[in-house]
């Protein structure tokens, strides 16, 4: 082979093994520069919150009588009493998270103007869904509690 | 060159000092030549972003009504009162809305100053959209500044999120219910939606976390991202030859150097070197003129104008500070601002098409604009009537989001019952 062949063949050999070095570092830098951005958003990401507990007391069920319909704004739980027994019905709008208030005909939000009836059925406005009933437990001590984590069917009153 | 002769004594050095330190941060005197009035406009940092010479269309008020620059003065003014008003401002629940009411008792200036920063946002948000508006109307998004119109549509959004991030610092009632609905829009967004709200929230719901995240957007992320993009809009600009205008063959007018005595007029050779107007030493383009001073005086002149404005109204109308944070009872009707009353009002409709789906199109539309409407005619021509489709399209658009925001403003009532104004 002449000298000139051999030049160009260790040119080729380069040019590949270039190309190869090249693409390896861009994949590197990639990666590198992608981890970097999740780190960032899993430290955007609390690990523990500040906020409402899910589960909390709301007094002993006497304090309920049978007709009751009381809005805890900050838990934003509406406690109702019928003769049937107690329930807990969110009064976060389904719609867009406003506090809905207890109007003549159920609730009402103040928002965008969605409107629920006794039981927090859609009964006007943009709100998709109704408003979900949290599941009500005795507690050891006569306390009844509310756990949000937890939705039950609509009509499932709490016997007491 | 007689600059160069050495001071004796230390008393001459001493003398020549004030001069000397001037004469080092100005490169240039005040310009008497045409060459010096480009070597000022060359030279200077704060200048150097214009060109030597700017065609006489760009300078016409009609054309351009001075929107772009209104926009940016707006943005200065808020960066300058935002920086004052930060120290008083405390990002704490506890803390933020006592610190609005020591704004008006007890900070000298406070009220003026507080009114300032809003209105310069209201206004910002208001001349922006005006801006696009402008270079719809008169096709200037066309190429080659297709990418510049991305860029705008960016520095829009950046403006309505700085803005949204902006009132929820005082922590009063829309602050509190705007976080709230705005954060419930993010979470009807698909798959990331509810990841989304709670990084913006950094908990379940709206209280400190959230308040302090927003702290930061506002007064760190928004204004650096907005800087840079501003950059970037400028830079374009030149890159892309300077505003848009009626494609007319540029007219060379030859000024050949005079090489007898005294500097050579009209040579500004490179300095001038950008796509358009072309410029060789001893040739000036036609129909342009030096930016020192008509292109100067054009924009001090909307400057004063601006901050005129702006003061007329701030001394006239105090910015709203609704009643402290109350969780337990949302305004009714709990409105936003207006700019985002039409927003308000499509996802009083539906929340994920309202708030999440439409505008998403809307945005989509908008940065896709340069890219589908590709025929060329009609540049720096309002309402060209080569354009007479696109302009009705976009006026359409342009329509509809008023008369949103004109239904969300006035004729919506307690509970967002439709109630007549009159």
């Amino acid at each position: 082979m002449s000298k000139k062949g051999l030049e160009e063949l260790s040119e080729q050999g380069q040019s590949s093994r270039r190309r190869f070095l090249f693409w390896l570092s861009s994949a590197l830098l990639a990666g590198s520069g992608l981890i970097s951005a999740v780190s960032n958003l899993v430290f955007m990401r609390p690990r523990a919150t500040y906020g409402q507990p899910s589960r909390f007391a709301i007094g002993r069920p006497a304090e309920f009588p049978v007709g009751t319909r009381i809005s805890m704004n900050v838990e934003k739980v509406c406690v109702v009493r019928e003769e049937a027994g107690l329930a807990a019905i969110s009064i976060k709008c389904t719609h867009l998270g406003c506090t809905v208030g207890v109007s003549e005909t159920g609730f009402a939000c103040p928002c965008h103007g969605s409107r629920f009836d006794q039981d927090g059925n859609v009964i006007g406005g943009p709100a998709p869904q109704a408003l979900p009933w949290y599941k009500l437990t005795l507690a050891p001590n006569g306390d009844l509690e509310v756990d949000k984590s937890v939705t039950i069917e609509q009509g499932t009153y709490f016997g007491v | 060159m007689k600059e160069a002769t050495q001071p004796k004594t230390i008393w001459g050095t001493i003398a020549e000092l004030p001069n000397n330190v001037w004469k080092s941060i100005f490169r240039n005197p005040l310009p008497s030549s045409e060459r010096g009035r480009s070597a000022t406009m060359f030279t200077n940092f704060f200048l150097h972003l214009h060109p030597v010479r700017v065609h006489r269309h760009t300078l016409k008020a009609t054309y351009t009504l001075g929107l772009g620059l209104i926009s940016l003065f707006l943005f200065l003014l808020l960066a300058l009162s935002g920086i004052l008003l930060l120290f008083y401002y405390v990002p704490s629940t506890a803390q933020a809305y006592d610190r609005m009411l020591d704004l008006r008792g007890t900070v000298a200036f406070g009220t003026v100053l507080r009114n300032m920063h809003r209105w310069s946002a209201h206004g910002m948000v208001a001349v922006v959209f005006l801006h696009m508006c402008r270079v719809f109307f008169t096709g200037a998004y066309k190429k080659p500044r297709e990418f510049n119109w991305v860029v705008g549509v960016i520095l829009l959004l950046l403006t309505l999120f700085g803005s949204f991030t902006g009132y929820l610092l005082p922590w009063d009632q829309l602050a509190f219910w705007a976080i709230t609905v705005g954060a419930e829009i993010a979470a009807y967004a698909p798959i990331l939606g509810s990841e989304v709200q709670f990084l913006l929230l950094g908990d379940y719901s709206v209280g400190q976390e959230a308040l302090l995240r927003f702290y930061v957007l506002h007064v760190v992320v928004l204004p650096l991202l907005i800087t840079l993009f501003v950059a970037i809009h400028f830079w374009r600009i030149r890159k892309d030859g300077g505003l848009a205008r009626p494609e007319q063959p540029d007219t060379v007018v030859e000024t050949p150097m005079t090489l007898t005595g005294g500097e050579p007029r009209g040579a500004f050779g490179l300095m001038g070197f950008v796509r358009k107007p072309f410029t060789k030493v001893g040739n000036v383009p036609g129909n342009t003129v030096y930016s020192w001073p008509d292109l100067l005086t054009a924009e001090i002149f909307v400057l004063v104008l601006t901050i005129a404005a702006i003061l007329v109204i701030s001394i006239s109308f105090d910015a709203p500070l609704e009643e402290p944070v109350n969780v337990m009872h949302p305004p009714n009707p709990a409105k936003a601002p207006w700019y985002f009353l039409g927003l308000q009002e499509m996802v009083s409709y539906s929340a994920f098409w309202g708030g999440v789906g439409i505008p998403t199109l809307e945005v989509l539309l908008l940065l896709m604009i340069p890219y589908l409407d590709r025929r060329p005619g009609g540049e720096g021509i309002w309402f060209s009537k080569q354009r007479l489709l696109a302009n009705t399209l976009f006026m359409t658009f342009v329509v509809i989001n008023i008369i949103l925001i004109i239904i969300g403003t006035f004729f919506r009532g307690p509970n967002w019952a439709l109630v007549s104004p009159f």
